[in-house]
């Protein structure tokens, strides 16, 4: 899955990665990659500033560190990012249940027309000329 | 990042370090650091390693546009612009209900000419792919206005002797500004 495919959604993604606890931006992709078994193909970098946006919103707070001499800023959910990550959570499974049933009604929909104008071939109507 | 990483990840970071604030290359280094050494642990050789890596990152030109979105400073400079009719108004309103005029003429001309100065480093803020010029043009606008705001709540109470009606509404509108550039100021300052 792209980048663009994901736009709307990169935030609650980025929430349930820190879900588990908190983590650095390279560690926060490689959770996303394991989560989706590498179906999620974003470009590293681009979820840098997007953590940025979290923070600033105040659902994910960061602290530095130093791992190996080098400077490392791990981020971790607040109160406020739990209950955003819930929220959505939510209405995506309520979205995807919808649009799932709606799909679903729909294929039946159509086997069953497939299903009549086939029986409607074997057996033709009598013509009354 | 170490002297002994390969030449193309030093210079994808000089790219970004000429135009990011310190923290935040300091995080896109561990970042890319991080990337390139699971390319080695992978058993790629350092060039292809480094050539992977970067890939995987992205171009610089999208990590900066990406960044140049969530900017402080242009956020505060569109709410600035978008606040600035409101306040315009306002003393439009109150001036030529009131008949008060702030000073002698040549100060009113030097105010006009520091509000249209503000209003294009407000544009630029809020306009610009380039985050530290949004961030110091957001800066100089923000100051700019307080400053141009405060002249005027002054000026027409040294006019005026009192505040009333429209421009006392002026004044509560322009005081609220003021607030605002001076949070967006700080919050700008963070990120240089």
């Amino acid at each position: 899955m792209r980048a663009e495919e994901l736009k709307g959604h990169l935030d609650a993604v980025l929430l349930a990665a820190l879900e588990g606890g908190p983590r650095h931006g390279y560690a926060v992709i490689e959770a996303l990659r394991q989560s989706t078994d590498g179906r999620l193909d974003l470009p590293t970098g681009t979820i840098y500033p997007a953590l940025r946006r979290l923070e600033q919103a105040g659902l994910i707070a960061g602290t530095w560190s130093v791992v190996g001499g080098r400077r490392r800023r791990e981020y971790r959910l607040t109160p406020a990012g739990i209950r955003a990550l819930s929220g959505r959570r939510a209405a995506w499974q309520d979205f995807s249940a919808t649009v799932t049933a709606a799909l679903e009604s729909a294929t039946r929909v159509n086997t069953a027309l497939e299903n009549a104008a086939l029986e409607d071939t074997a057996c033709p109507s009598p013509n009354p000329a | 990042m170490p002297e002994s990483e390969p030449r193309l990840i030093r210079g994808y970071l000089q790219v970004l370090a000429a135009q990011l604030p310190g923290p935040i290359v300091e995080e896109l280094t561990d970042g890319l650091t991080e990337t390139y050494r699971s390319y080695r642990t992978r058993g790629l050789p350092a060039d292809a390693a480094a050539e992977a890596a970067v890939e995987e990152f992205g171009s610089a030109q999208e990590i900066l546009a990406g960044f140049a979105r969530v900017n402080p400073a242009r956020q505060a400079a569109r709410r600035l612009l978008g606040l600035g009719p409101v306040v315009g108004g306002c003393w439009v309103a109150a001036l030529v209900t009131s008949r008060v005029w702030p000073g002698p003429e040549p100060a009113r001309v030097v105010l006009g000419l520091v509000l249209i100065a503000c209003i294009g480093l407000t544009f630029v803020a809020a306009l610009g792919r380039r985050y530290r010029v949004a961030v110091y043009s957001g800066i100089a606008g923000c100051a700019g206005f307080a400053a141009l705001d405060a002249s005027l709540i002054v000026g027409t109470l040294l006019v005026a002797g009192r505040a009333s009606g429209l421009t006392a509404l002026a004044i509560a509108v322009s005081s609220a500004r003021i607030a605002l550039c001076a949070r967006a100021a700080v919050a700008a300052q963070q990120n240089t």
